[in-house]
């Protein structure tokens, strides 16, 4: 006994006899590509490398980065969005990866503290310099911040500084050491030199 | 074996490194740019990982388990049952070396590890496959307030269930809890006394009580605690969150029983350790149980904690005082007396907890302290940045409340209140003398320098008189203590020229953050007189040279001297090697410079030349270069260990005497002074700091940026301790209510004004060219400092910590 294959839309259930007759029908009628894309494919651009990948539902941004992709600048410090350890740059806004589904994310470009420093952007430096790190954990997501901040405000105030970083927690309590370290990062993005010294 | 003596100071030592501002840290970059890997960041092909079962009750013991379902449950590998043949009744090592159960089936606080480990795919399904677990609990009644378990008709543990259930020292009591930590959980009373406080009392002028209390808190530690172990075909290889990674080779060695020389240890970067976790037993026995389970499984193992099971963990200073204090007029205090209720605490060390300070740092005579144990279930306490917090808030609560009530300046109290277990500064002064330290009047400079700082003349005021135009009291307080600590640890370090002439510190370290690896090299750089940019730690390698670890504010007074013997060894070596060249049998390194002696050289910027001829000169890599590396050696490198205890004073004037050797007697001699502005509104109860003056004799400041670091650090740790750090129980259930950062506030950026660093430096510390310790001090007294700020404020004393907005409000009479 032969058997005769059908093939189904998976939009509307239509049946076609042959292949080419489902890819017309797709294309014609519901506006896609030959197929749809596999539930959980997502193209996204991280520090200007894309990618494509098929991700979990409940895969966060922060696993995607930190587990995957191997980037450590995204660190787990307070597990619930409280913290700022683990943020990153979004379409230009600083959001926390570990509160953000990585499904969520098709489309996007992220930057990351590794991105930044490949950039060579001079928050880098500054926060050397200036000495704005203990332990270091909670450091690349206070860069990630501070570059969000100088991208919208390129000359802010110490108060603007205080402010976009108080989402930031620093166990360690390295805080007034941090405007000097963006406010020169200003300084010097603005065409002016580094300061003498800290 | 005997050492030559290399810890002489060196007069009018001129440093390139030392001391200068703008040494770019080591490991600077590698953390701002994401690059620095931590333990929790590591990740193996094949890793497996692992959770514990966490109690759901405050002080029950499991009767029965039935973990068929946990084991069949999808995607679990592996489990560890506290009744398993291989860990029931072992004891093993756990942190300070106290024998203790690897797993055991009680439990003495909600949430404690207990029972039962799974091994999964993933976090998520140790966690679902944890739930299936069916536990049949016997449950005891528990008690969270500490003052309520010596009240008199208060249901006592001890009514309930059996007395061996407290004394976890008994390694073979069966209701042990395995996770205490090291200082054990027990109950008991004592007393430590000196002089007549009765005597005291009736010499004074005014005789002031008051109580204070201090509710628990604890350390929050950025980096979640793990334990990875992979178990490489016979030998397991660890990566390990702890201050002391040297020392988990020596128990791995004592638990498998295998030599050391098999076992690798790993210590990546510390995502922040201030004591807490690291004096935890599990932060020891969690590496067994991944060792075994990796042995088990024949795969990498990683055993991790989420932020709420990292919570449960107090300070030392979790307690409840009742203080008397007699005072002249003239704020000479005679007697002092404290009757404290410490939570979990600790029985078995330090009777003077609470009153040290007064001992080492002041003249009062007559001490008297009485020390309670209050168990509670609410998990153990340790120190946490430090265990001088109860000593600090002690003396900070004496000090402010003498002042206060006698309506003089707090600074002029501690000056007439400055000396020495009851001798006054005259005797310091002869100390200082004899031993050939600078006389110099530590904590008159830094009071000086703190209240120009704060403009105390103008700003200080008698309690509770100033009001701002805002409408807000003005408040600020003032408080002193001894410098941090100098008085152990040991550490070893090896000192390599490698063929390029770079210089190589080889040991193994535990980062916390302290940039104390650059300090290191600063030190080695001048010594060796060779380029600060030369000299590099090479890092948490496994190499056999263990630094002393971040601990009691020793690491740098520890290190400092075993690199500075280490450099000055490798210098002379260097110089010989110079001087004479390389002669064996028919191998032979010609000299660099033929016709002197190694005393005719000296090295500079990473440069050898003649002394008397500078001209003549070769720089160091020129001079230690091979030929061809590894393939065809010229010569074997120039190599120099160093070691040292610390503790070891070395007196300059060679009076080495008894009270030296004991070095635990030998005085504190240098002081910090810390000043507090406030500004406390009535109306709602909220108090804004405002600034903060920090004034730290450190002696002598290696690397300036990181002292200020610590200021700056411990500042803002101290202002949520004092204003919102507080773990919350509910008391009838015993359960947690707020083990995470969203319930529980540490500082941001916005919760202190601005914070003035003021380094003071008399070197009249014990620690090389007279340094002494910076990372507990500003933590531990200003934690206390808002209870005086808040006091001058208001006029009314508020010393119940945290100080919150309802209890400024309470104090009023408002609510």
């Amino acid at each position: 006994m032969s058997t005769q294959s059908k093939y189904v839309c998976p939009y509307c259930a239509t049946t076609f006899d042959a292949f080419d007759g489902l890819k017309a029908h797709v294309v014609d009628e519901h506006g896609t590509m030959p197929l749809p894309r596999p539930h959980g494919l997502i193209n996204l651009s991280v520090n200007g490398q894309r990618y494509e990948l098929q991700v979990e539902p409940n895969t966060t941004l922060y696993n995607l980065i930190h587990d995957q992709m191997g980037l450590t600048g995204v660190k787990m410090f307070c597990d619930r969005g409280a913290c700022g350890s683990c943020t990153v740059i979004m379409d230009g806004r600083p959001v926390l990866s570990c509160m953000t589904l990585a499904i969520e994310c098709d489309g996007k470009t992220i930057e990351t503290a590794e991105g930044i420093a490949a950039a060579k952007h001079p928050l880098i430096e500054t926060y050397v310099k200036h000495h704005a790190m203990q332990c270091g954990y909670c450091t690349p997501g206070f860069v990630v911040t501070a570059k969000a901040l100088l991208d919208k405000n390129p000359d802010p105030t110490e108060e603007e500084i205080r402010e976009a970083l108080s989402g930031n927690l620093c166990r360690c309590g390295t805080y007034p050491q941090h405007p000097k370290a963006v406010a020169e990062a200003a300084k010097i993005l603005q065409g002016g030199a580094a300061d003498e010294r800290a | 074996m005997k050492e030559p003596d290399l810890d002489y100071e060196i007069k009018d030592q001129e440093f390139s490194a030392i001391g200068k501002r703008g040494i770019r840290r080591l490991d600077g970059y590698e953390k701002a740019s994401g690059c620095a890997i931590y333990a929790a960041d590591i990740k193996l092909p094949g890793m497996l990982y692992a959770r514990i079962l966490a109690s759901p009750h405050p002080n029950a013991r499991i009767r029965s388990m039935d973990t068929a379902s946990v084991e069949a449950f999808s995607g679990v590998r592996a489990i560890l049952r506290y009744d398993d043949p291989e860990i029931e009744e072992k004891v093993v090592p756990g942190s300070y070396g106290a024998p203790w159960y690897v797993l055991t089936g009680c439990a003495s606080w909600e949430g404690e590890p207990v029972g039962l480990v799974v091994v999964g795919e993933s976090t998520q399904i140790c966690d679902e496959a944890l739930k299936l677990a069916k536990v049949e609990w016997e449950i005891f009644p528990h008690v969270i307030d500490e003052e309520d378990v010596l009240k008199p008709d208060a249901v006592t543990l001890h009514d309930k269930v059996p007395n061996e259930i407290f004394d976890s020292s008994n390694v073979n009591n069966p209701y042990a809890s395995a996770f205490s930590g090291v200082f054990r959980i027990a109950e008991g009373r004592n007393i430590f006394q000196k002089g007549d406080v009765e005597k005291g009392f009736a010499e004074a002028d005014k005789v002031i009580e008051f109580p204070a209390r201090r509710y628990w808190h604890t350390w929050a530690e950025p980096e979640l605690p793990s334990a990875l172990c992979r178990w490489n075909g016979g030998y397991p290889e660890l990566w390990i969150k702890h201050q002391h990674v040297y020392e988990h080779k020596q128990v791995m060695s004592y638990w498998f029983d295998m030599p050391m020389n098999k076992i690798t240890t790993h210590a990546p970067y510390q995502g922040a350790m201030f004591g807490g976790w690291n004096w935890m037993n599990w932060s020891t026995i969690t590496h067994y149980i991944t060792a075994l389970l990796s042995k088990r499984t024949g795969r990498p193992v990683k055993l991790v904690f989420n932020r709420r099971d990292d919570f449960y963990g107090g300070a030392l200073d979790c307690a409840v005082h009742h203080f008397k204090v007699g005072a002249k007029k003239d704020g000479t205090i005679t007697a002092v007396s404290i009757r404290s209720v410490f939570a979990n605490g600790p029985k078995a060390w330090e009777p003077h907890m609470g009153i040290g300070h007064f001992l080492e740092n002041s003249c009062v005579h007559n001490l008297y302290k009485e020390n309670y144990a209050g168990v509670v279930n609410k998990g153990p306490v340790t120190a946490v940045r430090c265990e001088q917090l109860p000593n600090t808030f002690c003396f900070n609560m004496v000090f402010s409340h003498v002042a206060a009530e006698l309506g003089l300046d707090p600074t002029e109290v501690a000056l007439r209140n400055d000396g020495y277990e009851g001798k006054d500064t005259a005797y310091l002064a002869e100390f200082k003398r004899h031993y050939g330290k600078p006389e110099r009047d530590s904590l008159r400079e830094c009071i000086e320098a703190g209240k120009k700082a704060i403009n105390w003349d103008e700003k200080w005021h008698l309690p509770g008189t100033e009001k701002l135009p805002n409408g807000k009291m003005h408040g600020i307080g003032f408080g002193w203590t001894h410098e941090w600590n100098s008085k152990r640890g040991s550490g070893s370090v090896g000192l390599l020229f490698e063929p390029d002439g770079s210089v190589s510190l080889l040991a193994q370290r535990s980062d916390v953050g302290l940039v104390a690896e650059t300090a290191y090299c600063q030190i080695a750089a001048d010594e060796l007189g060779m380029r600060y940019e030369d000299v590099v730690l090479r890092p948490h390698k496994d190499t056999g040279f263990a630094l002393m670890t971040p601990d009691g504010s020793c690491n740098l007074c520890t290190n400092g001297w075993v690199v500075r013997r280490a450099a000055r060894k490798a210098r002379q070596e260097l110089l010989e090697f110079a001087a004479n060249g390389y002669q064996e049998k028919t191998l032979s390194s010609p000299p660099a410079f033929p016709g002197y002696q190694p005393e005719d050289l000296d090295v500079k910027n990473s440069v050898i030349y003649v002394k008397k001829d500078p001209s003549v000169q070769k720089p160091v890599k020129d001079v230690v270069r091979e030929v061809q590396c590894v393939q065809w050696w010229s010569h074997p490198q120039i190599f120099a260990r160093g070691w040292k205890q610390a503790g070891s004073w070395t007196d300059p004037t060679g009076k080495a005497s008894e009270q030296l050797v004991d070095y635990s007697k030998r005085p504190h001699l240098c002081r910090q002074a810390h000043f507090m502005e406030v500004e406390v509104d009535t109306e709602t109860g909220q108090i804004e700091i405002t600034k903060v003056v920090n004034a730290n004799d450190v002696g002598k400041a290696i690397n300036p940026e990181a002292v200020e670091g610590q200021q700056y650090g411990g500042t803002f740790m101290a202002a949520s301790r004092g204003q919102t750090e507080e773990v919350i129980w509910d008391k009838g259930t015993g359960v947690m209510l707020n083990g995470n950062l969203l319930d529980y506030k540490i500082a941001t950026i916005l919760d202190c004004g601005p914070i003035e660093p003021i380094i003071v430096e008399t070197a009249l510390g014990y620690g090389p060219y007279g340094a002494n310790g910076i990372g507990e001090d500003v933590a531990d007294l200003v934690a206390s400092l808002l209870g005086p700020a808040v006091f001058n404020a208001l006029g009314v004393a508020v010393d119940d910590f945290p100080i919150t907005p309802d209890k400024i409000l309470k104090a009023l009479g408002k609510i």
